[in-house]
């Protein structure tokens, strides 16, 4: 039988990305007791100029990235160390979320040095913040039919077009836009390049779109004969499409796709007292298993990557597991929760903060390549397409 | 043994496994036929002692190189106690004794041991009524108890496997030492044990599973081409994925750390996260591939049947789950990131 092996070859972060935890971990210690509960809770949807450039001065963002532009050069494993323990204590790491994991490296590696060095040494300070800007009304899961124009003229670009979804666009500072250049609609991946857009220009307009649990996180961002300059050109006129998905792979498998609730689980153990019966304490044993598991597939990712491999289906298998292991986190530990709480108060308590989680749960199969997009990357990996 | 013998090894055994362990080899077991010329050959090859060491006649292996042998053993549903021997073995050379040849299983529970003599029952022992011998740790003694000495009432598993409930009347042991592997850490070696066994008949599920479907046509094409069917097989793949994941990073840290106590947090993890998701993977691939893996004719069953025994084997998700649930409720809320993280039960 002729079909790729699965393979997760068990990886040990190394002793530099341990040490490194520590420092991070007292860090935490100092900087977190000061956070409001509900921004840690939503922890990388929180925007928080004040710990992100807290962060930057520690020179945790951007680690990677050479000297010059504001990094440590340090090893994405050091990066891998600090990205889970701001996730695995709740820290409200949105502000430069987007900018550390995604823009940021997408400019190192496509960008002109006239962006790095304009850019990236005020991402890894800190304070400079990043959205994304693919989705449009038209355009979801299907990428490649973006209709948002950009017309040359002397100089750079009229962009017209509208995009959706766009998390963060109100208060960061750039969007990343994947346009067309060249080309008709329908052309598919010919003819997209994507723009580095100041969201303060003349012509860029952002409304808001509040999403069901009545947060503003996201945006829809108009481009009205908006004039973006050819400096802002990212790479060659025409990798748009190599960029984006080459940017996507960043998002799959890091811990993003299995902690964004981690609070859930701690709040749990909380409810439950020290010493549940054993109804609740095996279940509550399962679900920390499963998550020990999606770290160790997502630390064998990390060192796949880390010497040289692009194990992409193995990625993809990471996310789809991760963000519906969130799904059934808040549902499992609400049941138990109800049975086994130690006290009503705590209880009440804990109910609310799980209804939050149930209510941001929708979101996480759908963000950054929803299930049914991932599972077609797995069965093409499988051979069935 | 160094990655290059191992590979070659596991390259031999996996020839071997294919060409000796068909499909009729494994039905004859479930119909009571022991494969007395099958054990012998797995004998000669020195597989049960893969992981016992050079001076005590063994192939010198590691803990490591014994599971990687045993998730492959799984991968073919080898119908004979191969894992349990090796363990076994591993063991009873830990203690300072010589193994033996011949079949020998794990008599792992509460049982009593005095004067060299054992008493108590074990039930669901795994190939009870084939083994020559029953190996059990009391405390931290090692016994060895002849199966001549003991009583077996035969309880075959519902993968058709010969297991039984063995009960030991004051029997006498054909040896007994002092084991640097206590009673609760021979389970949990057993456990890591059918992981990888698990991790291996997953594999072997999902390849079943896609073949299956590349090949079968309905409604004029093959039924691998119908998305409905690309989601549910890569779905399939995804606990197959964390199965194999999870038992691997369990394999390694019991190595690394040690036969007496390393990667015990990971190991109930994994056995946990291998029994909860055997259903899931059992229930995909039947799906998948209609009326004809659910025939006994299909060899399908041969792993999901085991899936189905080995999730019970050695502590279910129920019984590591609450090791794992108890131990982090005491250690409370503020300590689960620092032990999850460092794969300990409190950090």
């Amino acid at each position: 039988m002729s079909i790729p092996k699965l393979e997760f070859p068990p990886f040990h972060l190394p002793a530099e990305a341990e040490a490194l935890r520590g420092e991070v971990r007292s860090f935490l210690k100092e900087t977190l007791p000061t956070v409001k509960s509900e921004d840690r809770f939503a922890s990388w949807n929180t925007f928080s100029p004040e710990f992100s450039k807290a962060l930057g001065k520690k020179g945790w963002i951007g680690i990677t990235w050479p000297k010059q532009y504001g990094g440590s050069e340090r090893s994405f494993l050091d990066r891998y160390v600090i990205t889970e323990e701001l996730l695995g204590n709740s820290a409200p790491a949105g502000a430069h979320w987007v900018a550390d994991r995604q823009s940021g490296p997408l400019l190192l590696r496509f960008g002109s040095e006239e962006q790095r060095q304009a850019i990236l040494p005020r991402i890894t300070a800190g304070e400079c913040y990043f959205s994304i800007g693919m989705s449009e009304p038209d355009s979801g899961s299907d990428l490649a039919s973006v209709r948002t124009r950009a017309e040359p003229v002397p100089g750079g670009f009229r962009v017209n077009g509208t995009k959706v979804w766009t998390s963060g666009a109100h208060r960061n500072n750039y969007c990343i836009a994947l346009v067309r250049t060249s080309g008709q609609h329908g052309d598919r991946h010919k003819g997209l390049s994507q723009l580095l857009v100041d969201l303060k220009t003349p012509g860029v307009t952002i409304r808001p779109i509040i999403n069901l649990a009545g947060r503003h996180d996201w945006n829809e961002v108009t481009f009205t004969d908006a004039f973006i300059p050819e400096s802002c050109l990212i790479g060659n006129e025409g990798d748009g499409w190599l960029q984006v998905t080459s940017e996507l792979a960043f998002e799959r498998s890091g811990p993003e796709r299995f902690m964004q609730n981690f609070y859930i689980l701690r709040e749990l153990v909380r409810v439950l007292g020290r010493q549940p019966a054993k109804r609740a304490s095996s279940i509550l044993g399962r679900l920390i298993a499963r998550l020990w598991t999606l770290r160790q597939m997502s630390v064998a990712v990390a060192g796949m990557m880390q010497g040289g491999k692009s194990p992409a289906i193995e990625a993809a298998l990471v996310k789809d597991l991760g963000t519906i292991y969130q799904q059934d986190l808040p549902e499992i530990a609400r049941a138990i929760a109800e049975s086994d709480a130690t006290t009503e108060e705590d209880l009440a308590d804990f109910l609310d903060v799980a209804q939050y989680a149930t209510m941001m749960a929708p979101s996480y199969t759908i963000q950054g390549g929803t299930t049914q997009v991932l599972r077609g990357i797995v069965a093409r990996g499988l051979g069935l397409r | 043994m160094d990655r290059e013998t191992r590979d070659m090894l596991l390259e031999t055994a996996d020839r071997f496994f294919t060409e000796r362990c068909g499909r009729a080899v494994v039905n004859d077991v479930e119909k009571g036929v022991w494969p007395a010329d099958l054990w012998k050959e797995i004998e000669e090859m020195g597989l049960p002692l893969i992981a016992v060491p050079e001076d005590k006649n063994g192939a010198g292996g590691t803990l490591a190189d014994m599971l990687a042998l045993l998730r492959l053993a799984g991968s073919h549903a080898v119908p004979v106690p191969l894992a349990e021997t090796s363990l076994a073995n591993l063991l009873i050379a830990a203690a300072g004794s010589e193994p033996r040849p011949g079949p020998a299983t794990l008599a792992l529970g509460n049982l009593t041991l005095s004067g060299g003599r054992v008493s108590g029952k074990i039930e669901r022992v795994p190939f009870a009524s084939v083994a020559d011998r029953f190996v059990t740790v009391v405390g931290s003694t090692l016994a060895v108890v002849a199966a001549a000495n003991a009583r077996i009432d035969d309880t075959p598993s519902h993968a058709g496997e010969p297991y039984g409930t063995v009960s030991f009347d004051n029997a006498a042991a054909e040896f007994s030492g002092a084991s640097p592997v206590s009673a609760d850490r021979a389970y949990e070696l057993a456990a890591v044990m059918r992981a990888m066994q698990m991790a291996g008949a997953a594999d072997k599920v999902l390849a079943t599973a896609v073949e299956y479907c590349k090949q079968r046509v309905q409604f004029g094409r093959p039924i691998s081409t119908f998305q409905a069917i690309q989601h549910m097989l890569a779905e399939l793949a995804s606990y197959v994925a964390a199965t194999i994941a999870s038992a691997e990073a369990a394999a390694r840290d019991a190595d690394e750390g040690g036969l007496v106590d390393g990667g015990r947090f990971s190991i109930a993890a994994a056995k946990s996260q291998a029994s909860d998701f055997a259903q899931r993977i059992a229930a995909i691939s039947h799906q998948s591939m209609g009326a004809m893996g659910f025939t006994h004719e299909h060899i399908l069953h041969h792993y999901t049947r085991r899936l189905w025994v080995w999730r019970r084997d050695f502590g279910s998700e129920t019984f590591w789950g609450d090791k794992i649930g108890a131990a982090y409720a005491k250690a409370g809320p503020e300590a689960l990131w620092a032990s999850l993280s460092a794969s300990k039960y409190a950090a």
